[in-house]
């Protein structure tokens, strides 16, 4: 499958969150201001596509010749959160402005499920979930893999941005005391999937 | 705190209704809206989380006093990551069909908030019975509330409840189903509706308890 459709398949067929439902917990909770959800969104994508790449040099240079496979949830969730609080004190050390932007971010990522969940779905499944990275049985390669975990983490800050915009405008509308908050923002989203649904024509 | 403390038969239903980890508390969503297109996934996810958290909370209560405060929660991520890993094995070992239909899902156990927010909630602060009582009582919460969600999806979308293959149970003719409800799109629909039902039922009790008190 060429590079493009990969890109183009993470970022909207396959939609992390709408689709996939990995990372739904900033979501919901991140996602009620705009420029906290910028925020969260580059951080997430910064996260998600440097520790694939992390993970997929672990599982094929270090797991896959020792047999030891089985272990991959373990040392996957292990480099994560050290790669996160590594990235947090280069960010705290160099940089104000971006730490004061992502800092408080950037803890709440290590159990975003969604870059362990993409993390596995590259290097264990091979194929992803959603089977538009690779046909069964293949295995991508370093490009494709991270070309695939670019794209789903900018699918997933495009969707958490355009979903905040809602949820800004909505505040202002009253809205029934038992739907306030979470279940009207689940409908929402649901809204929003439907209309991601209709990308699933293209690739 | 100084509130004294609960009974067991208090910590075991807590997660029953009132601090539901699905509908009250929302931990653990990616699961939730992800294993629930069928309730065969759903029971089989909810199994799954019961074995992980109440492990997860036994020996997270039985090291509490040797672990150093500093790094207590890669040591808790490392528990629990063990334990789904044994968990993994197990599935894929004996339930292989069930293990292929949660895949990602099943190695995501790690991250799920439900399982941390535990262990740093409770387990930590309290005796290994009483974890382990927690644990059950919530993880149990937590298959109550995605076997329900995985119940309307399943029956309004394809008019069955298929469990294990053999029983099953047809209700709704092939005209009057809702075949959004069972793709991804319709697990949102269904929990957004659910939850507002819930918040309905919590805030009429919560009323009549304050008017009880005026």
């Amino acid at each position: 499958m060429s590079v493009l459709a990969i890109a183009f398949g993470a970022i909207f067929v396959s939609n992390v969150v709408l689709n996939q439902f990995y990372g739904l917990c900033p979501f919901l909770g991140v996602s009620t201001k705009k420029s906290s959800a910028l925020s969260m969104g580059m951080a997430v994508t910064f996260v998600i596509t440097l520790s694939t790449m992390i993970a997929y040099v672990i599982y094929h240079k270090v797991l896959v010749p020792n047999g030891i496979e089985y272990l991959s949830t373990i040392v996957f969730i292990l480099v994560i959160a050290s790669f996160v609080q590594l990235v947090e004190m280069v960010i705290k050390r160099f940089s104000a402005t971006v730490y004061s932007a992502l800092g408080v971010y950037l803890p709440l990522i290590t159990t975003n499920c969604a870059v362990l969940g993409v993390a596995i779905d590259v290097t264990v499944n091979g194929t992803g979930s959603s089977k538009i990275l690779m046909a069964a049985g293949q295995v991508p390669t370093f490009f494709e893999a991270t070309v695939y975990a670019l794209g789903i983490s900018i699918g997933y800050a495009l969707v958490i941005f355009l979903f905040s915009a809602i949820r800004e405008e909505m505040a202002a509308y009253p809205i029934k005391r038992n739907w306030q908050g979470i279940p009207i923002a689940l409908i929402t989203a649901f809204i929003m999937a439907m209309i991601f649904v209709g990308f699933g024509g293209i690739v | 705190m100084a509130r004294k403390p609960k009974s067991l038969k208090e910590v075991f239903t807590a997660g029953f209704f009132k601090q539901n980890p699905t509908f009250v508390q929302f931990l653990g969503m990616c699961p939730t809206l992800a294993v629930t297109g069928s309730v065969e996934n759903a029971l089989g996810m909810g199994a799954g989380v019961i074995f992980v958290l109440v492990l997860s909370n036994l020996i997270i209560s039985l090291i509490r006093d040797f672990v150093p405060n500093e790094v207590r929660i890669p040591i808790y991520i490392v528990v629990i990551a063990s334990l789904v890993t044994v968990l993994e094995m197990l599935m894929n070992a004996f339930v292989p069909d069930l293990a292929a239909s949660l895949g990602t899902f099943l190695s995501l156990i790690v991250v799920n908030c439900l399982i941390l927010g535990r262990a740093e909630a409770f387990a930590s602060k309290n005796g290994p019975v009483k974890s382990m009582a927690d644990g059950l009582g919530m993880a149990l919460g937590f298959t109550g509330g995605i076997v329900l969600i995985a119940f309307f999806r399943e029956l309004l979308g394809s008019g069955s409840i298929t469990i294990w293959g053999d029983l099953a149970l047809q209700l709704i003719p092939e005209t009057y189903q809702i075949s959004i409800l069972v793709a991804p799109a319709g697990a949102f629909l269904v929990f957004g509706i659910l939850v507002a039902q819930v918040n309905k039922i919590r805030f009429n009790k919560e009323d009549k308890q304050q008017q009880e008190v005026a």
